[in-house]
């Protein structure tokens, strides 16, 4: 049986995705992530001298600000902020400038579902542009279960609020490699298969969670082929001197 | 769904990469030395690449990453306009645009001795050269060149500067020269310092001709060497109408 959804996609399929780096003049890094009608801008400030004053000084230090696009800050906004700051810190190399403090800002234009998946899209893109050193990309996405058991891809605002449960993930992206296949191995499995950062609400099995897994994991091939398509594209229209 | 690469790519040489990729395997290459530039780090025996940008090489054994940022990374022997914000009984603190103030000791200068330290003002506009960068450490500068000549290092003074990109100031000091400097040197006379951290200083005699240059400078990043000839010739034109 299939699901329908409201504007006609398949349960895997994503909304259209727009991506633009080096958009804000002064922060040194800066991207704007759109899934479908959800946008959100992100820069990037650093790295600068001095860590703050618990952090440990032989690490690089991070730091989010979160501003949503009405109202007051509040502990929804202090939680989108941990767990951004914690995915961060875990894809970038901490020891290349210990002691400094890089910030990132978050500002949410627009809120259609899936929110924090596409700020965490849109703060891997600004420090991209920003050059902060990273082990790998981060790519997100939200995965929800319908009441029936399906899994659902990407949704917006109206069926995340229809849905039962949904999770949102952040998977490493495929990359390229000059190793032969199957050699990038971390304890047995390819470092490929791992998952950065999961957040779930409301109540699921665990199969349920596993399956929600799996089809998000076959996602993240498509979101980094956008991605590294994006990235040779700016390539290209920026070194035409070069 | 985006293609899937089915059989790993023998080389990224000259490619586009992201964080992540993975660009050399060091268990094929035995006994010998490879140097990494910026923008690669070793994880056991796997380099793979921290920023993204083309990856660059050139014998016999030197790999890095290229990318254009508004920040700078020192790295020791680059020349760079920096802008004292301090300055303490030893050294001066320096804003190089980097993740840490340099410091540029008082004695480094030209036959420097304790009894002819220069005085220079918060604010001060700096031509210096990178000594030493080591992780952790301030790096350090100095306005001398390896044999402890002057060489054009030390204050600039009057004329303007600005802020670009690295990929600009890089672009602006290779050789042979750029086609937008050749283009406006036949025109105009000026005098120019380029950081490599993406710091330009211009002079001329009249402020017009500041104001030409640093603008076709700031225009010429995404254009070709024709592309820069026909912008300067209209700027000239526009000017001399």
């Amino acid at each position: 049986m299939e699901i329908d959804r409201v504007d006609g996609r398949t349960p895997n399929q994503l909304r259209p995705l727009a991506c633009s780096r080096n958009i804000l003049h002064r922060p040194h890094g800066s991207a704007s992530w759109s899934q479908g009608d959800t946008k959100v801008l992100a820069a990037v400030y650093g790295p600068k001298a001095g860590t703050k004053k618990n952090e440990n000084a032989e690490k690089a230090c991070f730091e989010v600000i979160w501003k949503p696009k009405t109202g007051q800050i509040g502990k929804v906004e202090k939680e989108c902020e941990m767990i951004l700051k914690r995915t961060i810190q875990s894809i970038c190399v901490l020891t290349v400038n210990p002691n400094t403090t890089t910030s990132v800002i978050i500002q949410v234009v627009h809120d259609d579902g899936s929110l924090l998946p596409c700020a965490i899209n849109a703060a891997c893109a600004a420090l991209v542009d920003a050059g902060i050193p990273m082990k790998h990309l981060a790519v997100a996405i939200c995965c929800c279960l319908a009441d029936n058991g399906y899994v659902v891809l990407d949704p917006n605002k109206l069926e995340e609020k229809k849905m039962s449960a949904f999770a949102y993930l952040v998977f490493p992206n495929t990359t390229l490699s000059v190793l032969p296949e199957g050699s990038s191995v971390a304890e047995g499995e390819p470092v490929e298969h791992g998952i950065i950062t999961s957040v779930t609400h409301g109540v699921m099995s665990v199969d349920d969670y596993f399956l929600c897994v799996e089809n998000g994991h076959a996602a993240t091939a498509s979101l980094s082929a956008f991605f590294r398509k994006n990235f040779q594209q700016s390539q290209r229209d920026s070194s035409k001197a070069g | 769904m985006g293609t899937e690469v089915s059989t790993s790519p023998t080389s990224l040489i000259d490619q586009t990469v992201v964080p992540g990729d993975v660009v050399l395997d060091l268990s094929n290459m035995t006994n010998q030395t490879i140097k990494l530039g910026s923008g690669l780090f070793q994880d056991n025996d796997a380099i793979s690449a921290m920023r993204a940008g083309k990856l660059r090489y050139t014998k016999p054994n030197k790999y890095w990453v290229e990318s254009s940022h508004k920040r700078y990374i020192p790295r020791p022997e680059d020349a760079v306009l920096g802008i004292v914000v301090d300055s303490k009984s030893d050294n001066f603190w320096v804003d190089i645009k980097g993740p840490q103030l340099a410091l540029l000791p008082v004695l480094a200068f030209e036959g420097g001795t304790r009894r002819n330290i220069p005085k220079f003002e918060v604010g001060t506009l700096l031509y210096v050269r990178v000594v030493k960068t080591n992780t952790g450490m301030n790096p350090e500068l100095s306005c001398t060149d390896a044999s402890g000549k002057a060489a054009g290092f030390g204050p600039l003074k009057d004329g303007f500067m600005f802020e670009t990109s690295t990929g600009l100031s890089r672009m602006l000091l290779s050789s042979p020269t750029c086609p937008v400097l050749e283009a406006l040197g036949k025109k105009l006379s000026f005098e120019t310092a380029f950081g490599l951290n993406g710091r330009v200083w211009v002079h001329a005699a009249a402020p017009r001709v500041v104001i030409i240059v640093a603008n076709a400078l700031m225009n010429s990043e995404t254009l070709s060497g024709t592309q820069q000839r026909i912008m300067v010739e209209k700027l000239l034109e526009k000017i001399s109408e």
